[in-house]
This record gives structure tokens, C-alpha cells and sequence, in this order.
């Protein structure tokens, strides 16, 4: 049955128009079970999700376990090298295939009755065919409804229906992740380092906010002022305070936001926190592959430090992916970002940074995990009969600096202790949530900040852009019919679109890599 | 295995369960004085069988880092261990492993219960296997190396932010 555009998409009746509002968010949003069974279906089902990066499953028959909001499922590379991602549950009764984390295998066999899989998701077989008509039941592994692939990082779509990556991306979200690819003088990250996993008793949605925090760090991280951070890169782009550094809040559009340190940066590699005469192999490589001049570039401004929504975080020389497992049970995984180089050393500091930044037993993410539960238990005061449906009381602010934001470009900015990037994770959640499937870009869509900004209504807000697709429509034409949409191997930078056998219908677009104004 | 004498066996149990009660409650000035110069402190993730460094580990701090790990949980703001967990760890299996010149491999089992204060108030439980390298020093024993290999490192943990 084809939906109506107009059917009402909210399933719980919760009015994320008033619950998420341009200066302040309910507590509810974090703590209530209808709240995130929303989420799993029009963030985590009907939107592009970040799975892993093609450099984890190098060989045929590697494969990863990863989640997809709450479903269990695999990331593999099948024998032809393409990429697959299959739900981990045997499409008989069930069972899960994989338990462990990674693996190498040249088919998924469940324990059970023995049915076997191709890494792509296809019955091998089944014992004892004369039971079955045909020989064989007419089955295969749930997939998601499409795959995409940009600069090595996969995401995929449950339901299909979320256009192409590009579209979610946008130039924003595409610059960020062609500068992270950047920092490898190959253009191809090599995330082999392992991953990290922290288990916070809190809702995922503190993670957006906390990890693009500019306001935060010289407070919540005030252990680390006199020892960690005094002299660190640290101290030029954020520790100064308010309007004392050039570093920048960023909203792109479409929930990606940045903590943008790179006008902060006072001499090249202050990211890496050691002067080129260490990594000078490193150097030299990137300026073989990119010329000087980009190569420059690279080295004084770094990696970001930003978020692409709804669950990547590209956090300097670390990725993280957040796995929202229940309302109030998160798992923050991290792995360090490896490049691929004729020097010996780059990769060992960046893992030695790695430790000392993320993960349970680091300097810093420990602190914000504390600060993340402590907010979970404020919130969560009692079942179902706190604050849920109760907005006179339990708000989170966010709007710090929203009266001085520039924007320009399609972004929004503003001093980086501005809480500029946790609004443009929530604008863009509202319009999810409500049933714009964009929010359109970050500039232009607003309105003036209100003079009394207690008299905010529903009418004032930033306005999402109407979904160009109906709900409901599907872009693809059966249940086993998979859109990838693929970056040739050996392109650093632009999209192309590589049809796979499976492929049909794909949408494309250009994309922009030009530098951030502001 | 080289057999060591009785006294020197309980020398070393006695330190063992010294530095865990010092862990224990937190006392980090009193932990930090049984380490050597060179000490290494190392939570793997799955087995300690990598070399540290090539790939991501829980801890791996040499002795400058190992400073700068007590020195943020000294300042009574690290928030993650503010008020510190209030911790007991059972110390069993106790074995020396090997002897080399002055030093000792020593092997331990453990069991900790942790009171998570600071946010949840969960009691958390910790289990693995700790290997110290213990030197005879002119001070008496200290403590070059501590790798503690948690039977599920390869789960995502909550924090471990204070001593294990």
C-alpha cells in the first residue's frame, strides 16, 4: 500500500515541533521509550546511517559486526570485492550468525539448521532439499533498502527511501569527510587500529551534543587545564574563552555541524602536537600526492573536529560511530584514524593519541561520559509519568550566542563556545522527526531571533525544507533490490556513480569540496 | 620457572596486595611511589598479546603519561572519578612466573567491585588477570610493569577511569 503523502508520520503523537524549539530542547527527547522508537524509524530507518569504512574489510570474506539503530548486522566484503550489508540473523529462524565483533569467512552458516549464506546475503543452501519447493526456500538476509559510499565510509538505508547519499551529505557533510580523507596522502584512511567501545548509561543524543561542545571543554575538562592541555594544541584554538580565539561553531545543514579550529592553528601539524622534523616522511608524501600548496594546507589545518548526522563522529584523528541501543544505553566506539604512508612514526602518535583523548580509560571522554549520565538521571525522574507530555518544566537551553550567529553560504556560525552546533543537530532532528526529510541548509531558513525569546512559537522557528518524496513511496522496486551507490576505488575527491548488478535507479549529484566562507 | 625463597614469595604477595589496596582507595601519591622509572601500565583490548602502540589500547602509559594520568585524578576535579568509586578487588591465584636477575613475573587473578558514585550509583564488576614485573630496587620492591587483561575487554566497558 502506497502511503499518502499527507498520513501523519509521527507514530507516538509526540509534537517534536514543540519539543525541539530554536533555543531549547525537551528533557523528555532523551529519556522518553516512544521518543526512541520515533527515532529508530525515521532517523535510523527511513535516513542514512554510518556503518564502518571500506579499509576495515580489505580482503573477500572479511567482515565486521555493526548495528544499524538497534538491528544487528554485518558488514562484509564479498569475494568479488563489493561491499555488503546484511542483517545478522538467519533468515530461518532467526538466530544471530556472527556473535563475535570481525571476522574472515567464506560464508555465513547459522549454528541451527546449518542454512548458508554468500557474504552478500544469498541462500546458499539449505539441508534436506526435498522438504523445500524448488529445492531451496525463497529466502535471503534482510538488507538495507541501499548502500552508499563516500570516501570509504559506508552508510546505508534501511528503508530506501532516503534519495542518495549525496543528497543527505551535502556539500557540508562532503567536505568534512574529504578532509578526513585528506589527511592520508593516498586519500584512502586506513581504519585498522581497532575499535574502542564505551558504554554510556545515557541517550545517544548527548553525544551529538557533547563531542561539538565548544562551551564545554575548559569546564567539564578542567582536570586536564594544568597538566594535559597547558602547551597542547588545545590551548590556542579553544582554552581561551569566549571571543578570544579565531576557531569557530559551525552549522552545514542537514545536523552537520563543526568545532572549526583551523584559523586557530598557529604554526602547521599543531594537531598532531609535533613539529614537522618528526613526521617529515609523512610531509613529504602528502606534498608528493597533493602539491605544496594543498599539501600546506592539510598540514596547518588538520582533520575536523565534527559531526555527521546522525551517528559519525570525525573527531580529529579519531573516528567514532554512536550506537543508540535503548533510551537510556549508548555505545560510543572509536578507532584512530590511520593514514597510509612511507612514515614510520605518524601512525603510532596518532594512536597514542587516540588513548589519551577516547575510550573508557582516556583523559577526556571518561568526563564527558559522567557529565552525560548525570544528565540522563535529571531527566529521567520516574517512568512514564515525569516529564513525558509535561513541558512546563525539564528544558535544556541551547541558546547561547543564537542572537550573534552569522550565516552565509548555506552555514551558520558563531564563536566557537556558542552552542551554534548542538542547534543545528536539533533543527535538523525536528524537521527529521516531523516529517521533512531535509532541513535544507543552514542559512536562509531562519528566523530573526526573537526580541523576547520566551515568546518563541512554532511559527518563529527555523523551517524545514518539504520533502520532495512522499512518504512511504519506495525508490527501489522489490524488497531484494539493493541502490548502491559507489566510489570508484582510486578517486579521491567527487562522486561517481558505479552501478553494481544490484543497482537501479540511482540518483546523483554533484557535490562541492570549495572551502568553508565565514 | 626459577624457585624463589619464602621470604622473598611473601615479599611479593605482600607487595601485590599492597598496590591493590592502595588502588583500592584511591590513594594515588602512595600507588605511584611503588612504580620504577620506567614503568609501563597497559590494559589491552582482547588478549595483551600485541605490541602496544600498533594498534589501540585501554591504557598504555609509559611513565610520563602514568604521571599525568595521577596528576588529573590528584586534582579532586577529575569528574569521572569525583567522588572517587569506592572499590574492593579480591587478589587470588598469586603466582611468580618467572625470575630474571632482580626482577619477578608475577601473575594474579582479580575480582573488583566497583561503586560507581559519580553519575549511575550502578556497583560495577571487574574481572581479569594482572602481570607485574616486580625489581628489587634499593628501596625495596617496585613495580616496572602492570598489564591487567580484563576478561571482556572486547565489550564496550563503562568508565575505567580510576586505578586498575
Amino acid at each position: 500500500m502506497v502511503l499518502a503523502a499527507e498520513t501523519p508520520i509521527v507514530g507516538t503523537g509526540r509534537d517534536y515541533t514543540h519539543l525541539v524549539q530554536d533555543y531549547r530542547v525537551h528533557g523528555s527527547l532523551y529519556t522518553d521509550p516512544s521518543v526512541f522508537a520515533d527515532e529508530m524509524k525515521h532517523i535510523f530507518t527511513d535516513g542514512w546511517v554510518f556503518v564502518g569504512h571500506e579499509s576495515e574489510i580489505p580482503n573477500g570474506g572479511d567482515w565486521v559486526a555493526r548495528r544499524l539503530g538497534t538491528e544487528r548486522v554485518l558488514m562484509a566484503r564479498t569475494p568479488e570485492g563489493e561491499i555488503s550489508v546484511v542483517a545478522n540473523r538467519c533468515a530461518h529462524r532467526g538466530t544471530t550468525l556472527c556473535p563475535q565483533s570481525e571476522g574472515n569467512n567464506r560464508n555465513f552458516r547459522c549454528p541451527y539448521h546449518a542454512w548458508t549464506y554468500a557474504l552478500d546475503g544469498t541462500l546458499l543452501g539449505a539441508p534436506f532439499p526435498q522438504g523445500f519447493r524448488n529445492g531451496k526456500p525463497d529466502v535471503r538476509l534482510d538488507q538495507p533498502g541501499q548502500i552508499g559510499i563516500y570516501r570509504g565510509f559506508v552508510f546505508a538505508n534501511q528503508s530506501g527511501t532516503a534519495g542518495p547519499l549525496s543528497e543527505h551529505l551535502g556539500p557540508g557533510g562532503s567536505d568534512l569527510l574529504d578532509r578526513a580523507a585528506d589527511m592520508s596522502p593516498t586519500g584512502r584512511l586506513q581504519l585498522n587500529g581497532g575499535w574502542i567501545g564505551q558504554r554510556v548509561d545515557s541517550n545517544w543524543k548527548m553525544w551529538p551534543e557533547s563531542d561539538n561542545d565548544g562551551y564545554h571543554i575548559i569546564f567539564a575538562h578542567e582536570s586536564l587545564a594544568s597538566s594535559l592541555l597547558a602547551g597542547s594544541q588545545y590551548e590556542d584554538v579553544i582554552l581561551e574563552g569566549e571571543g578570544r580565539t579565531k576557531s569557530v561553531a559551525r552549522d552545514y545543514g542537514g545536523g552537520h555541524v563543526e568545532l572549526d579550529f583551523r584559523k586557530s592553528y598557529t604554526t602547521e601539524l599543531a594537531w598532531l602536537g609535533a613539529p614537522r622534523g618528526k613526521v617529515s616522511a609523512y610531509c613529504d608524501d602528502l606534498e608528493d600526492a597533493y602539491g605544496v600548496e594543498k599539501a600546506k594546507s592539510i598540514m596547518w589545518d588538520g582533520p575536523p573536529h565534527a559531526f555527521v548526522f546522525p551517528n559519525l563522529f570525525l573527531g580529529e584523528m579519531n573516528i567514532a560511530r554512536i550506537d543508540p541501543l535503548a533510551p537510556g544505553l549508548t555505545e560510543h566506539h572509536h578507532t584512530p584514524l590511520l593514514v597510509e604512508t612511507s612514515d614510520p612514526g605518524i601512525n603510532r602518535r596518532v594512536v597514542l593519541q587516540s588513548e589519551a583523548a577516547m575510550g573508557p580509560a582516556s583523559f577526556f571522554l571518561p568526563e564527558d561520559v559522567v557529565i552525560a549520565e548525570r544528565m540522563h538521571r535529571a531527566f529521567d525522574v520516574g517512568g512514564a509519568t515525569d516529564l513525558h507530555g509535561h513541558t512546563e518544566r525539564g528544558w535544556v537551553e541551547l541558546g547561547r550566542g543564537i542572537e550573534r550567529e552569522q550565516s552565509g553560504g548555506g552555514q551558520r556560525w558563531s564563536d566557537v563556545t556558542d552552542e551554534t552546533t548542538s542547534r543545528g543537530f536539533w533543527h535538523h532532528y525536528r524537521c527529521v522527526m516531523s516529517g521533512s526529510a531535509t532541513s535544507g541548509p543552514a542559512e536562509g531558513n531562519g528566523a530573526a531571533p526573537p526580541t523576547d525569546r520566551r515568546a518563541t512559537v512554532k511559527a518563529d522557528q527555523r523551517r524545514c525544507r518539504p520533502s520532495t518524496r512522499p512518504r512511504g513511496a519506495r525508490s527501489r522496486n522489490s524488497s531484494t533490490t539493493r541502490l548502491c551507490s559507489r566510489m570508484s576505488p582510486g578517486t579521491k575527491t567527487g562522486w561517481r556513480w558505479s552501478p553494481t548488478t544490484f543497482t537501479t535507479g540511482c540518483r546523483s549529484g554533484p557535490v562541492t569540496t570549495s572551502r568553508a566562507p565565514g | 620457572m626459577d624457585r624463589v625463597d619464602e621470604a622473598t614469595r611473601r615479599d611479593i604477595e605482600a607487595f601485590v596486595y599492597r598496590e591493590a589496596r592502595l588502588a583500592d582507595e584511591s590513594r594515588y601519591g602512595e600507588w605511584e611511589a611503588l612504580v620504577t622509572d620506567d614503568m609501563h601500565y597497559w590494559v589491552p583490548f582482547g588478549p595483551g598479546n600485541y605490541e602496544p602502540g600498533t594498534r589501540v589500547s585501554y591504557i598504555n602509559d609509559n611513565r610520563a603519561r602514568l604521571g599525568t594520568r595521577i596528576r588529573q585524578l590528584a586534582t579532586g576535579i577529575h569528574h569521572a572519578q569525583d567522588p572517587p568509586s569506592s572499590m574492593r578487588r579480591v587478589v587470588s591465584n598469586i603466582e611468580i612466573l618467572s625470575t630474571d636477575g632482580d626482577e619477578f613475573e608475577v601473575g594474579s587473578n582479580f575480582v573488583l567491585y566497583e561503586h560507581a558514585v559519580q553519575a549511575t550509583g550502578h556497583l560495577r564488576l571487574w574481572a581479569g588477570r594482572a602481570t607485574h614485573r616486580l625489581r628489587h630496587t634499593p628501596d625495596g620492591l617496585r613495580m616496572a610493569a602492570k598489564k591487567v587483561e580484563l576478561v571482556n575487554s572486547t565489550s564496550p566497558l563503562p568508565n575505567l577511569a580510576f586505578i586498575i
